[in-house]
């Protein structure tokens, strides 16, 4: 079987013709949420399914994804920890912060943690990155997958209590939620909008692509929290 | 500047150093404690600072795994506490109510297999559901009828093909756990009624217990349903209506699953939409009132049967039928815009 990676922990195994993405299983023996467990040269990996991750699918459309292997990752809307496991697995010498705020699905979020020693789960509401700040440090990436008409702005706001300057978010923003009427691309391109500045925080967007045909009416963004060099000296010097 | 972290109080110089610090105990325990009650402190972290640091600075870990490891087992103990604490009275109704609903599609299935498999025995027998279920259950095969029972004429010149004893005892036995079923389904019903009370004592006397409990399960919990506007109370059940309302021309939904209630159900359609307002508007008061004050207050009711007396007065006939097209609401705009495009 041929095995080739894509970035950082993500991987792409060719089994009957047919790529499939993978990461490699944290731990082995264990398949999450049903996955097939692919064994290639004696190390196992996890398949990795694009319609049940957004972060998948983002892979697939060809994002540069900026996870690595020591990043610091806030994970908001973690539901019952699909993707959180799959981030898991690349973060072999980092740590994910998992906030959900369902108690149905924290309960197989945390069966997942205790399984999983780098991540680390948070039962709060990602409207209120306040309500956590005593927890999370700053990380390198945030990714958001929340499905809430506020989305713009909960990713804002966790940004600006956690990223590190120049860091990531990565979002996944589903016109539905926000408005279920109107169309798709007209909602995209307000949220993009939203992004760039109207929360006192700049983004500067990287890539944004529909994650079509595995998750409809849904656009992935890459973006980079933007950094006024000047505001930034004129800090330093304060100090 | 003084914060609250996750392990102790600091108090931290303008230059971002730890002056003073006030640390815990590395006790999980404990610790998942203050995390939680720290969750509504005055003195969380603003933007901007970084705990991992801080935690190393003032040395309270030594190395960064060690932070890793007590923050995540702190964590888990913390997730773990606020699960259990979540458990409230409405998610239990919630349960009750989505169990009431599988076990109606489970019983119907299941009737409906009885009466066509019985039939082949007995098709004279015109008893369906659960009094078809007791029948076979008591009597089993149709010789088993005595002769002073209603059916017994019935029973002994029908045209059914005869059961043998191995058939018989299926479906004795398959009758046997439907009429399990529907006793299950009275205690549910019995237990709804009994907890409606105590969970939201406003809204079950305006909508009744049943259809109260469905509109907690449909909002997904007490709080939520106070949260809603009375126009979504009114609708919320019609969902396939009212987006092809929004979407497109069609006409509003004028009742979701409140039409169940008596009152909508009990007058005429003219008046229907009027009354389901007026109910949705104090539905939502009750609910408020449940959630907010907790005191049950009998004059929501009678305001609301003084309104729909009124509405009923007011309107004792039906309007004229518009000869015309109605021209309901919807995004107007839009379909101007594309019919120009053709």
């Amino acid at each position: 079987m041929k095995i080739e990676q894509l970035s950082d922990g993500i991987f792409e195994v060719i089994v009957d013709d047919k790529k499939i993405l993978v990461t490699h299983n944290l731990c082995p023996g264990h398949s999450v949420y049903g996955e097939r467990l692919i064994v290639v040269d004696g190390v196992e990996y996890r398949q990795w399914d694009p319609n049940r991750s957004k972060l998948s699918a983002m892979v697939l459309k060809g994002f540069d994804i900026p996870i690595e292997y020591d990043s610091h990752v806030l994970y908001l809307g973690a539901a019952s920890g699909t993707t959180v496991s799959h981030i898991s697995d690349i973060l072999t010498d980092g740590l994910i912060y998992a906030v959900e705020f369902s108690s149905r699905t924290m309960r197989d979020l945390i069966m997942l943690c205790e399984q999983r020693p780098n991540v680390i789960p948070i039962f709060a509401d990602a409207n209120k990155p306040r309500s956590y700040a005593h927890i999370v440090e700053k990380v390198d990436v945030i990714f958001q997958d929340v499905a809430q008409p506020n989305q713009a702005e909960i990713a804002a706001l966790n940004s600006k209590y956690f990223l590190e300057d120049e860091g990531h978010l990565m979002l996944s923003i589903k016109s539905r939620s926000i408005d279920a009427v109107s169309n798709p691309k007209k909602v995209f391109k307000e949220e993009v909008k939203k992004l760039e500045g109207a929360f006192g925080i700049e983004f500067e967007i990287l890539q944004r692509k529909e994650l079509d045909p595995f998750h409809e009416d849904h656009l992935g963004v890459l973006a980079r929290l933007f950094v006024d060099e000047n505001l930034k000296q004129q800090n330093s010097f304060k100090s | 500047m003084k914060i609250v972290a996750w392990f102790g109080r600091l108090t931290i110089s303008e230059n971002g150093k730890v002056e003073e610090c006030n640390l815990l105990a590395k006790d999980p325990e404990l610790l998942a404690a203050h995390m939680l009650l720290a969750a509504g402190s005055e003195d969380l972290p603003p933007y901007g600072l970084n705990l991992r640091e801080l935690a190393i600075d003032c040395g309270y870990v030594e190395l960064e795994e060690d932070y890793d490891v007590l923050l995540r087992d702190v964590c888990i103990r913390a997730a773990k506490r606020q699960i259990s604490m979540n458990d409230a009275d409405d998610k239990r109704i919630i349960q009750a109510v989505e169990a009431m609903d599988d076990i109606d599609k489970a019983a119907n299935e299941l009737s409906e297999r009885l009466t066509e498999w019985y039939g082949v025995h007995f098709p004279e027998l015109d008893l369906t559901g659960e009094s078809m279920a007791r029948f076979v259950v008591n009597f089993g095969s149709r010789e088993n009828v005595p002769e002073n029972h209603d059916m017994y004429e019935k029973s002994s010149t029908s045209m059914g093909s005869k059961l043998s004893p191995l058939e018989e005892d299926l479906l004795r036995n398959f009758a046997t756990s439907l009429c399990g079923i529907y006793d299950t389904r009275k205690y549910l019903e019995q237990y709804i009624i009994s907890n409606m009370d105590i969970v939201a004592p406003n809204l079950t006397n305006i909508a009744g217990a049943p259809l109260g409990a469905r509109l907690i399960s449909l909002a997904g919990g007490l709080e939520k349903l106070a949260f809603f506007p009375s126009s979504t109370v009114q609708v919320i059940g019609a969902n396939n209506a009212l987006f092809k309302h929004l979407k497109s021309r069609a006409p509003s939904p004028k009742h979701g699953v409140i039409f169940n209630h008596p009152l909508i159900k009990g007058a005429p359609w003219w008046q229907r939409g009027k009354i389901a307002r007026a109910l949705a508007s104090k539905i939502s008061l009750a609910v408020r009132m449940d959630v907010y004050r907790g005191k049950f207050d009998p004059s929501i009711k009678e305001k609301l049967e003084r309104k729909v007396e009124s509405i009923r007065k007011s309107y004792p006939k039906p309007p004229k039928k518009f000869s015309t097209k109605i021209t309901p609401p919807g995004p107007r705009k839009a379909r101007n815009r594309s019919s120009k495009r053709v």
